[in-house]
């Protein structure tokens, strides 16, 4: 459903939202699809619609708050922020991620070495 | 717990749907502005920013449906969509929709209220505790035992927890306003508690209290604390006055404690059961046995177990524990109305399934109409389990509200049943719509709205897409499919309708053999009362001889009276003895084979009151006094099967026990006609009627039980009006007698076939609902038919049909279904009706009167729904036919 460069996996998507808000704090959906953009230098470009089901999954599994407030050009927006619980989540992921990154190198590695 | 949060949390967006739809459509309209924003100051015109922001964002409304999806229950969303789309067809077609739930309401009420019956008489577990481990121990199931067989039978068995006899007693309660004859139970001390119900106020009786000279207790029932009593918390330790007698109360039970369930089933008080001398006695059986089977017993082995202990006693004592049953109490309380009450549950289903065929070709036919709705949902993408989907939720939306109507009429028509229902149905007084039923009626209503929908939900959304589509595709013939199925459904009606309708015409034959059984004697006119000497001065033996006579002199005096006389207990109404006898110049009878015959005990003028003919022989008369040789008369059924093909006139008989070296021989003065004696239904046993004043017993017996003396008065007129002049000649003797058992014999004969009557009534409306609605459905049927064919009609005309060619034509269509209907109902009533034989009284399950009638009856109903439509169509202008469309 989402054309993309890169494949974007749904828990890599949650990954990454979740990365964005705890670097840069409480901010709209617009502002984390500039980022995702800006930090893959459009290597991973994804429908930016996809990632507002992806929020909702967020919020209901407690990971993530939203308020609405108003956007730097004066636009009413929601703003999303990391909750405890998603930060311990992000832990989680993240060592999860780099274990699983760490086993595929090592996989590829070997196979490429043989 | 997680997964049920969210749930919660998603399941509560469907109540602010329109807040979030706003919220949705403001976020994603500023990520859309703000891209549009950032093109636009990159360089590009408006038009041109906007639709790349379009693009980079991927389609607004397919984000809001993936949004929606997360945010809500698609399922549950879809269900109500559909809902609210149904209940739109449903408002735009009110004809339809009036006529539909209508139908639904009937099977549905009729299933309800029914049910509401069954469940609390046959299906709900009796109010004791673990009432399914309690059995009783009967002669044959249901004959009385005698105490030295009990007490046999409680020692040496080890299959029950415990185990208790209870007797028939009654007693007058004075001392209090006017006196009332209570009916009540002696009981052993273990009865009450293998019940498991505790006593609302006070104690159960303990150990010992059962023994003679204790026995001066009284526990109450919740409905005589409250009648005679006013409900006094204080009741407990005060000295009530029984039969002139003082006795303790004890306890009061609780309001829904009521025993026994099956017999004496209007008791109201319990005292302790002293035998007495009574310990060794094998005779004289009056005990009901109820025991509580241990945990680890089966009935089976108890069964056994009784088998081996009553078998050894009878090789001991010949006669005496002949055919021992053990019985689950339950089966003693039902046993009897089970299969009535099965065949109303059947009869009304019966009814349920009409009701569906009708609904389901309603359905049918609007389908067809329907039919391009159904292509364009499909030419739009709609799977043909989508549509199929929508279409059962409308039916589900249509039973549910037949089901709501069904329910108002189950709440009207459960209180009206109850109250019809004859006293002989165990357990109506618990009869109520409740949770139960209410599940009930949800999973009929479930069930109903798929077989009603599931085959024209299925049809209709079979759809040929071009076809329909294409603007022809109305008017030409109807699908065969279609067709087929709806003739199936007419036809299925008519079966059902007439296996129906031959269960209640074969009850309505059966009730009118039973009205035409003539009882013996002449009910009409007579007016009935007991009247009880226990507890008064007119007790004591000589004066109560002197007070019978003199009371029935004084009422014979009153004016509109006829003749008046007395009898220990009145036929069809009171209780029964059965009494054995031994016939001088016979040898000794083996041990319980002796001539048994029911004992009934007259005063003179009996037999002239209620007019039954002595056919031979003198009547009893004032002279037969105890100075006189003592005198028999006995039924036409006893000089038959005792002196067959020998003048029993003349001749004597004792029962007098043979033990005593000189009896006291009664003469065979007369023969009187057989008349009814327990059952309605039940041919005559050997009877015999005593005189009165020469029986010791009868004038002697201190027990109330055994004390009173039934009234029986004819009078010209209506014998109801003549109770307050009676009453008050009772009472001009005695302020104190206890008069009850007001009846006329008019009465006790109804209340002798209410039960039939009950069942015929109800089979029989629920036959004419099931004759109504296979009309309705034929006439629907070929209504729309004639209306489908109305071009092909007029084709025939203007060819040169005549008028009667086209009615011949419709009507035989019709026919030919109701009868084809009928005769598979025919097939289905034989095989069912035998199921009836034991409900039914002098007719076969096979009459061939009822199954002629009932065929030519639905023919007749089905010809008249069939004509309608038909002469409608021989109205068809040919012209208008074949331009219109």
């Amino acid at each position: 459903m989402a054309e993309t460069r890169g494949e974007v996996l749904q828990g890599t998507l949650d990954l990454i939202v979740l990365k964005t808000l705890e670097a840069l704090g409480p901010l709209h959906g617009y502002g984390i699809a500039m980022r995702i953009q800006q930090v893959s230098a459009d290597l991973l470009k994804l429908n930016q619609g996809t990632l507002y089901p992806a929020l909702l999954r967020l919020e209901q599994r407690g990971w993530i708050s939203s308020k609405w407030g108003v956007s730097d050009n004066n636009r009413k927006a929601k703003y999303y922020s990391l909750t405890r619980s998603g930060r311990k989540q992000l832990l989680a992921e993240t060592e999860n991620w780099e274990r699983m990154a760490a086993l595929m190198t090592r996989l590829l590695g070997r196979a490429e070495g043989a | 717990m997680e997964w049920l949060r969210i749930l919660a949390l998603r399941l509560l967006t469907i109540f602010r749907w329109r807040k979030l739809e706003n919220d949705l459509d403001i976020e994603l309209r500023s990520h859309v502005d703000a891209l549009a924003e950032e093109n636009m100051r990159r360089g590009m015109n408006e038009k041109e920013a906007r639709q790349a922001a379009g693009r980079e964002f991927g389609g607004v409304e397919q984000t809001k449906e993936l949004y929606r999806e997360q945010r809500g229950l698609p399922i549950l969303e879809t269900f109500l969509e559909d809902i609210r789309f149904g209940t739109r067809m449903l408002v735009k077609n009110p004809g339809f929709t009036i006529v539909a739930v209508l139908t639904l309401a009937l099977g549905i009420g009729a299933n309800a209220a029914i049910f509401s019956v069954v469940d609390a008489v046959l299906l709900r577990p009796l109010a004791y505790q673990d009432a399914d481990r309690l059995v009783t121990i009967l002669h044959r199931g249901y004959n009385p035992v005698a105490v030295a067989n009990y007490i046999d039978w409680r020692d040496q068995s080890s299959s029950f927890e415990a185990m208790g006899a209870a007797d028939y007693w009654s007693a007058n309660l004075s001392g209090i306003d006017s006196p009332e004859h209570i009916l009540g139970l002696q009981v052993t001390q273990s009865l009450l508690p293998l019940l498991g119900v505790e006593p609302l106020l006070g104690r159960l009786f303990v150990a010992g209290e059962d023994q003679k000279g204790a026995e001066h207790e009284v526990i109450l029932s919740y409905g005589l604390w409250q009648r005679r009593f006013a409900g006094d918390s204080k009741v407990v330790g005060k000295v009530i006055t029984l039969d002139g007698q003082p006795y303790t109360v004890l306890g009061v039970m609780p309001r829904t404690f009521k025993f026994a369930p099956f017999w004496a089933t209007r008791a109201e008080m319990w005292v302790p059961n002293a035998f007495g001398d009574r310990i060794h006695s094998r005779e004289g059986n009056s005990l009901r046995i109820f025991a509580r089977l241990k945990r680890d017993v089966a009935l089976s082995e108890a069964r056994a177990e009784i088998a081996t202990i009553t078998a050894r006693l009878e090789q001991k004592f010949p006669g005496t524990n002949r055919d021992v049953v053990v019985t689950p109490l339950k089966q003693n309380v039902v046993g009897q109305v089970k299969a009535p009450l099965l065949l109303l549950l059947g009869a009304v289903g019966f009814v349920l399934l009409i009701a569906c065929a009708n609904v389901a070709h309603m359905l049918l036919a609007r389908s067809a109409t329907r039919q391009k709705e159904m292509a364009v949902r499909t030419a739009l993408g709609a799977p043909r389990k989508r549509v199929i989907r929508q279409l059962l939720t409308e039916n589900l939306l249509l039973a549910a509200m037949g089901a709501s109507a069904g329910l108002l009429l189950a709440g009207w028509g459960t209180p009206a049943l109850v109250a019809l229902s004859p006293a002989s149905i165990p357990r109506v007084d618990t009869i109520r719509i409740d949770a139960r039923v209410v599940l009930f009626l949800i999973a009929v209503t479930a069930l109903t709205g798929v077989v009603f929908g599931l085959a024209p939900a299925m049809h209709a959304s079979a759809v040929n897409l071009t076809d329909t589509l294409k603007d022809g595709g109305r008017g030409g013939s109807d699908g065969n499919r279609r067709n087929r199925l709806r003739s199936f459904l007419v036809a299925s009606e008519f079966a059902l309708a007439l296996i129906l309708l031959i269960g209640a015409g074969l009850m309505v034959r059966s009730f009118f053999a039973l009205q035409s059984i003539d009882p013996g004697f002449n009910p009409h006119g007579v007016l009935s009362m007991a009247v009880s000497v226990a507890g008064t001065q007119e007790s004591e033996p000589h004066r109560r001889a002197i007070f019978y006579r003199q009371l029935i002199e004084r009422v014979r005096t009153l004016p509109a009276v006829e003749a008046a006389g007395g009898i220990n207990h009145l036929p069809l109404a009171g209780d029964l003895w059965g009494w054995p006898f031994a016939i001088e110049g016979r040898g000794k009878p083996l041990p319980g084979e002796s001539p048994m015959a029911v004992y009934r005990i007259v005063m003179p003028g009996y037999f002239e009151t209620m007019r039954l003919a002595v056919l031979r022989g003198r009547d009893i008369a004032a002279s037969d006094d105890p100075s006189a040789p003592g005198v028999v008369l006995i039924n036409e059924k006893a000089a038959r099967e005792y002196w067959p093909g020998e003048n029993p006139l003349g001749k004597h008989i004792t029962f007098d026990d043979d033990r005593r070296a000189s009896p006291t021989w009664l003469t065979v003065i007369g023969i009187v006609r057989d008349a009814k004696q327990e059952n309605w239904a039940e041919a005559p046993y050997p009877e015999v009627y005593l005189a009165a004043l020469q029986n010791g017993g009868f004038l002697g017996e201190p027990e109330s039980h055994a004390s009173y003396i039934t009234l029986v008065v004819r009078t010209k007129g209506n014998p109801a009006t003549l109770s307050g002049s009676i009453k008050n000649t009772v009472w001009s003797f005695d302020r104190n007698l206890a008069i009850s058992e007001v009846l006329t014999m008019d009465d006790v004969v109804a209340e002798a076939n209410a039960e039939p009557r009950f069942e015929m009534a109800l089979l029989g409306v629920f036959a004419g609902v099931a004759l109504i609605l296979a009309a309705v459905g034929i006439y629907g049927v070929m209504s729309y038919s004639v209306e489908r064919r109305t071009q092909e009609i007029g084709i025939r005309i203007s060819l040169g049909a005549s008028r009667t060619d086209v009615l011949r034509l419709v009507v035989r269509q019709g026919m030919v279904l109701a009868l084809a209907g009928s005769a598979a109902g025919i097939v289905g009533a034989l095989l069912l009706s035998r199921l009836m034989t034991k409900l039914l009284y002098g007719v076969q399950p096979t009459d061939p009167l009822t199954f002629t009638g009932v065929a030519v009856l639905l023919t007749s109903v089905a010809l008249a729904a069939n004509y309608l439509p038909a002469r409608r169509a021989t109205r068809v202008d040919p012209i208008v036919a074949l331009r219109c469309e």
